[in-house]
């Protein structure tokens, strides 16, 4: 591998500073340092109480979304054959059909390894198209401010695709991730400075720019032709008991309903909640305060209750494992960067999302799915409560100083 | 500064509304023909339009001249001929404690709570024959109250045509209502089935043509589901016995069509 | 001459009310969603921006300190009117789709600010003139707006398709977001971005 650092230390003249090549040292470090450790060390003493980084950092929550990942492409794929399988086909459509049937691999929706192929199938065309064109607007950015492409996208390409139905068109997935990289972080300074979910401004640019390919009951399986309403939006039509007619509370837990790809296993959520607890990455107060401030609510709702909107009477059980609510939960209220970051501003702001998401969900008949909305509205408030908290410490020391 | 004395003030304030009232006033008044005669095109519109009578170019107020307006008193079925049709408001009677009733809220499946007693229908005959009924309908959709003209064959069953003309709903999703493509579908549909119960239904998805209830079946919005429900639930509602149901009876037993 | 064109042309792109001074902004949201609109607000606008600024410096010598708030609300206002009964007249539809935003031309903060910062100062000819540019720059930023929403919303200019909708039998999916108001702001800001990049003088100190 020797020839390989070579070639870099020989190319490095041209990209630094001066060099003909100069633009595009962002790109070069980035190749750079994802292949080897970069070569700057600390020259004073250093002052590291935890080799956690930013890359360590992201790399974590990469490992937490694995159980999602895995779970997406198989479900995905399941749901596709079961329904292929109820309207009598024998072979996926279009393409996908062609690359299932030279591999030799049946539709068959009782088969791991068939359903991961077919779900596969859906899932890395949106997430290579996720990578490659945030990538693209990331890495643009990068040179025309001269800083470093950032590793925070590896996982905002990650979960990008993870929140769409696997029905989605390619070009409106691209656009997504355009708006979602462009307005949701670039236009602030990029990572770190960004006060909106990246992956989630861009699933709210498509929610409400193309809702015919994000909501309904047509998008969430992919099978052509083919109606699979998500458990919510049954629950809109007929509440609990209609849920539970169709769904049993097991298979929404493990995750075998319609629904975005990476959202309906709240089983593989709770595996990704213990990793990012136990490193540290996410705030357990944060999720704490979600499932609180929900429950508290749907509590409130049930013990009122509704003649007319079916949705009051759904219970908390429910609540918890339908649409985006484990994963929105541990993947993107937890965002470190959009976020509250004061200790008590993330009790506030976690009751805030909760509430929020159950509001949206049994309260307001346009949108079975209440996540999404909930964690923007829960970001656009969070530099608020942490100025208030700040503000509050301050203000006790004060008076705890006697000044 | 001399401009700040109390006299000074009051004298360039009231010079200063009396010029501007005056302009206001004259405006307003001038105008005012003007803006009713547009108010009532607008709504001849609408009406000519889910007639499927409007021609583009052509004089509205001389298509109009064919279409006979009516006020029907909706708890007999009846035409009350002592209203001066040109004066009555719908709209504002609806609010009125003396001429509307107040909706139960178990029958209120338009979601209107109150509507007015009598209201008025547009009738075109030719040759003493019924060609085309056309009933002001409403009710909530979505975001909002939504307005519009069904247009009904002189059998008092099939549709002739519809047009929401007033509405909130998302443009793009629930206001595609007014797209011409999704009205021209009603056409040639029949709201009753053979033994005259109300039949019409706006599905959730698309209408599948070879069923044979298909003739009563219109297609959903697609993304919008609750406005198509709220189109369901208004039609359900005016065409029922509450609503306009008596009088359609009536136009059918008097052999007012082909029936 | 040079004075002339200074007031006339700064506010387009210099000093424009919307992008650089941020005012405007409600109806900018409200009536962009189609090109029609657009130019009829606009004109509506200029009307009233320009003869606002035309009688408030008329009779500025005359206004007492004390009430020339309420003057030239009361000018504004009456102008405002107007315009809506016009409208009302010989625009119908257009009318019935601008709503109560005609009417709301009496809150919109260019026509206020420019009667008190310009026209309370200034001789009628210029201040005219400085009205007018300042609807022009108004104008513009919402003629862009309104270009972008109705053209990719609804894939049409004016009412005529250019891209032909998938809902009516064409092949363009439409893009809802851009025929909701939030997405004028999302423009707005697109557009305010573009202006400071070209004209860097334009953007504001951190503090």
């Amino acid at each position: 591998m020797k020839f390989l650092r070579d070639f870099l230390d020989r190319q490095q003249s041209l990209f630094k500073e001066g060099g003909k090549l100069e633009k595009y040292y962002a790109l070069f470090e980035m190749v750079d340092t994802f292949l080897y450790t970069p070569g700057e060390v600390t020259r004073e003493s250093t002052h590291v109480k935890d080799s956690m980084d930013l890359k360590r950092l992201m790399m974590t929550v990469v490992v937490a979304l694995v159980p999602c990942i895995i779970f997406a492409m198989y479900n995905t794929g399941m749901q596709a054959n079961l329904a292929l399988a109820k309207l009598g086909q024998q072979s996926a459509f279009g393409w996908r059909g062609d690359i299932l049937s030279s591999l030799g691999v049946a539709i068959d929706p009782y088969s791991f390894w068939a359903s991961m192929a077919h779900g596969a199938l859906y899932f890395l065309p949106l997430l290579i198209v996720s990578y490659m064109v945030g990538g693209a607007w990331e890495s643009l950015f990068a040179m025309v401010r001269g800083h470093e492409i950032n590793e925070g996208f590896l996982v905002t390409g990650l979960l990008f695709p993870l929140i769409l139905p696997p029905t989605m068109p390619w070009w409106q997935a691209a656009l997504g991730v355009s708006f979602g990289v462009v307005v949701g972080k670039e236009v602030f300074g990029g990572v770190g400075k960004n006060f909106l979910n990246p992956a989630l401004t861009g699933r709210a640019f498509l929610f409400f720019a193309y809702p015919a390919q994000i909501s309904g009951d047509a998008v969430w399986v992919a099978a052509d032709g083919f109606s699979g309403a998500t458990p919510l939006s049954v629950g809109y039509a007929g509440g609990q008991a209609a849920i539970e007619s169709s769904f049993s509370w097991m298979d929404a837990f493990l995750g075998f309903i319609p629904g975005s790809m990476g959202e309906t296993s709240t089983l593989a959520c709770l595996i990704g909640a213990v990793i990012l607890i136990a490193s540290g990455v996410a705030s357990w107060r944060i999720m704490a305060s979600v499932v609180i401030g929900a429950g508290c609510l749907v509590f409130l709702f049930n013990t009122v209750g509704s003649s007319t909107n079916t949705m009051f009477s759904i219970t908390p059980g429910w609540h918890f494992v339908l649409g985006g609510f484990a994963f929105g939960l541990v993947f993107m209220a937890t965002d470190p960067v959009s976020g509250s970051m004061t200790k008590t501003g993330q009790w506030i702001y976690g009751l805030l999302i909760g509430c929020m998401v159950i509001l949206i969900r049994v309260v307001n008949q346009a949108f079975p799915e209440g996540m999404m909305l909930a964690i923007l509205f829960g970001n656009v408030w969070a530099p608020v409560i942490d100025h208030y908290v700040v503000k509050a410490n301050i203000k006790r020391r004060m008076i705890r100083n006697g000044q | 500064m001399a401009n700040d004395t109390v006299k000074r003030t009051l004298t360039v304030a009231f010079l200063l509304c009396i010029v501007c009232s005056v302009l206001v006033s004259t405006a307003a008044v001038k105008l005012k023909p003007l803006q009713e005669k547009n108010k009532a095109l607008s709504t001849k519109r609408n009406i000519l339009q889910a007639a499927g009578l409007l021609e583009e170019g052509k004089d509205i107020d001389q298509m109009f001249s064919k279409i006979q307006i009516k006020i029907v008193d909706l708890a007999s079925g009846e035409f009350d001929e002592n209203i001066d049709t040109a004066k009555y408001d719908q709209k504002a009677a609806a609010k009125d404690p003396a001429l509307s009733i107040r909706i139960p809220g178990d029958k209120d499946i338009a979601k209107i709570k109150r509507r007015a007693k009598k209201v008025p229908v547009y009738l075109v005959q030719e040759d003493g024959k019924l060609q085309t009924i056309i009933l002001p309908i409403h009710g909530k959709g979505l975001w909002s109250t939504m307005y519009a003209f069904l247009a009904l064959e002189g059998d008092a069953n099939t549709v002739k045509g519809y047009t929401f003309y007033d509405h909130g709903e998302t443009p793009g999703l629930g206001g595609e209502v007014d797209n011409p493509l999704w009205k021209q579908q009603w056409v040639g549909k029949k709201l009753f089935d053979k033994d005259w119960r109300l039949a019409v239904k706006v599905l959730k998805g698309r209408v599948n043509l070879k069923k044979p209830e298909a003739i009563h079946q219109a297609d959903g919005l697609s993304g919008a589901t609750l406005t198509g429900v709220g189109v369901d639930n208004l039609m359900q509602y005016w065409l029922s016995e509450n609503g306009f149901g008596k009088f359609l009876i009536r136009i059918r037993n008097s052999g007012g069509g082909n029936g | 001459m040079a004075k002339i064109t200074k007031v006339l042309f700064d506010p387009i792109f210099k000093e424009n009310p919307i992008a650089l001074q941020i005012l405007g902004i409600c109806s900018a949201l409200a009536v962009t969603s189609k090109m029609d609109t657009v130019i009829v607000m606009t004109l509506a606008l200029i009307f009233v921006t320009s003869l606002s600024n035309l009688s408030v410096s008329l009779i500025r010598n005359y206004i007492p300190t004390n009430i020339r708030i309420i003057a030239q609300m009361t000018i504004i206002a009456s102008l405002v009117i107007i315009v809506d009964q016009l409208l009302k007249a010989y625009a119908f539809s257009i009318s019935k789709q601008l709503s109560v935003y005609v009417g709301l031309i009496i809150t919109n903060c260019i026509v206020m600010g420019r009667a008190e910062a310009y026209a309370m100062k200034n001789g009628p000819w210029m201040s005219f003139l400085d009205g007018l540019g300042n609807a022009l720059g108004y104008g513009l930023i919402l003629f862009i707006v309104g270009f972008f929403r109705e053209l990719f919303g609804s894939g049409k200019l004016l009412g005529f398709n250019i891209l032909k909708p998938i809902t009516e039998g064409g092949w363009y999916p439409t893009n809802g977001l851009l025929l909701l108001p939030p997405s004028a702001f999302f423009l707005i800001g697109f557009i305010i971005w573009a202006l400071r990049t070209w004209k860097k003088d334009q953007v504001e100190e951190e503090n």
